[in-house]
């Protein structure tokens, strides 16, 4: 059966075995864009996994019958994917290396510590073996490990993110300044410019959503919000000389 | 626009880590973002892999600095190919996933140049 019949096929009855019939076939796809990016700070596993994901969504989201390769359709597809999981990464906040590697070492002479004495060390036991002081070994046994902004900022789990109660540097006057530079800024675009503005940063929705609700592909997206983002931050760039 | 950096390297693939890297020091000197310097380097690999399998011996890659970075890959030398496969057709997908203003100049039916931009910092 070639890709066009798979493909029909699978529209028509959606059964799950044809379409890992099609993920397998494309699999290397995956792996070959997933290699591309390696060497930005996430393991090669990771990023396959991102983008088999990617795939197996990609086989549900192929049209056959636009023409198109579906090799041609889904490389821009894993690679947007990758892409918004490099950026969704960025948002974590890693603790400093000195911190992280104290923390390993205490952790190790931790359990040194019990393994000689059948006892748990105290902070200052710690901080002797460690030659650091006492507060460092406190100060690093408090810090976690990664933390998310995205995670949430109380312990009921209420939907308030540790970004959404960060505070910002209030500053009332430049803020107004900004609004308007802002308004000025939005107004030189299109309409569809300033629909996309909208569900992106407005509304906050993915790429992906947004696209459904344009009828456009998440590429377009993509391209139009960074071209979008350039205008704006030019035409933001007049409004403050001026 | 100024030309910023030229070389001309030979079609091999055990030249493509010195590539990348000068190309990295290259977008580092047009002060191009982390990730887009690292999509660059993606990009310019890709167009040379392109080049070797259309069976060019080596390839010019000139970058010039405007408004935004210009890269140009252009195949040298060598007896130039017209049998696309499925490697190239990712390829290209992937350039013009990560890189803006993608064009493609083809001669006698062969890829010839490649040419791409990439976007600046504020």
């Amino acid at each position: 059966m070639n890709d066009e019949e798979l493909f029909r096929k699978y529209r028509e009855t959606g059964d799950v075995a044809i379409r890992n019939a099609i993920v397998e076939k494309y699999l290397y796809i995956a792996s070959v864009i997933a290699k591309k990016f390696v060497g930005r700070g996430v393991e090669y596993d990771d990023l396959y996994q991102v983008a088999s994901l990617a795939l197996i969504k990609g086989v549900d989201r192929f049209d056959e019958s636009k023409g198109s390769k579906f090799s041609t359709f889904i490389t821009p597809t894993i690679t947007g994917e990758i892409k918004n999981y490099f950026r969704d990464r960025s948002r974590l906040v890693h603790l400093p290396r000195k911190v992280s590697e104290l923390r390993v070492g205490i952790k190790r002479e931790a359990e040194r510590y019990l393994a000689e004495t059948g006892k748990n060390a105290t902070a200052k036991e710690l901080a002797d073996r460690l030659g650091v002081s006492e507060e460092d070994v406190i100060r690093c046994s408090e810090a976690g490990g990664v933390v998310s902004l995205d995670g949430a900022a109380d312990r009921e789990g209420e939907n308030v993110s540790l970004y959404d109660v960060i505070p910002a540097e209030e500053n009332v006057f430049e803020d107004v300044e900004n609004r308007d530079a802002v308004r000025a800024a939005l107004a030189s675009l299109s309409e569809t410019e300033r629909k996309l503005v909208m569900y992106r940063f407005g509304k906050e929705l993915s790429q992906m959503e947004t696209a459904k609700r344009m009828g456009v592909s998440q590429m377009n997206v993509s391209r139009m919000e960074r071209k979008i983002l350039q205008k704006l931050k030019e035409n933001l760039k007049k409004t403050m000389v001026e | 626009m100024m030309e910023l950096f030229k070389m001309r390297v030979a079609l091999r693939s055990d030249v493509m880590t010195t590539v990348r890297l000068a190309t990295g020091g290259v977008c580092s000197l047009a002060a191009l973002s982390y990730d887009d310097g690292e999509d660059c380097k993606v990009c310019v690999t890709e167009s040379l892999l392109l080049l070797l399998r259309g069976g060019y011996a080596c390839a010019d890659v000139t970058f010039t600095e405007g408004d935004a970075l210009s890269v140009l890959v252009e195949g040298e030398g060598g007896a130039a190919k017209n049998a696309p496969c499925e490697e190239d057709e990712i390829a290209l997908a992937l350039i013009n996933a990560l890189a803006e203003n993608v064009e493609m100049r083809r001669q006698d039916g062969a890829l010839r140049t490649i040419a791409f931009t990439f976007g600046k910092q504020a």
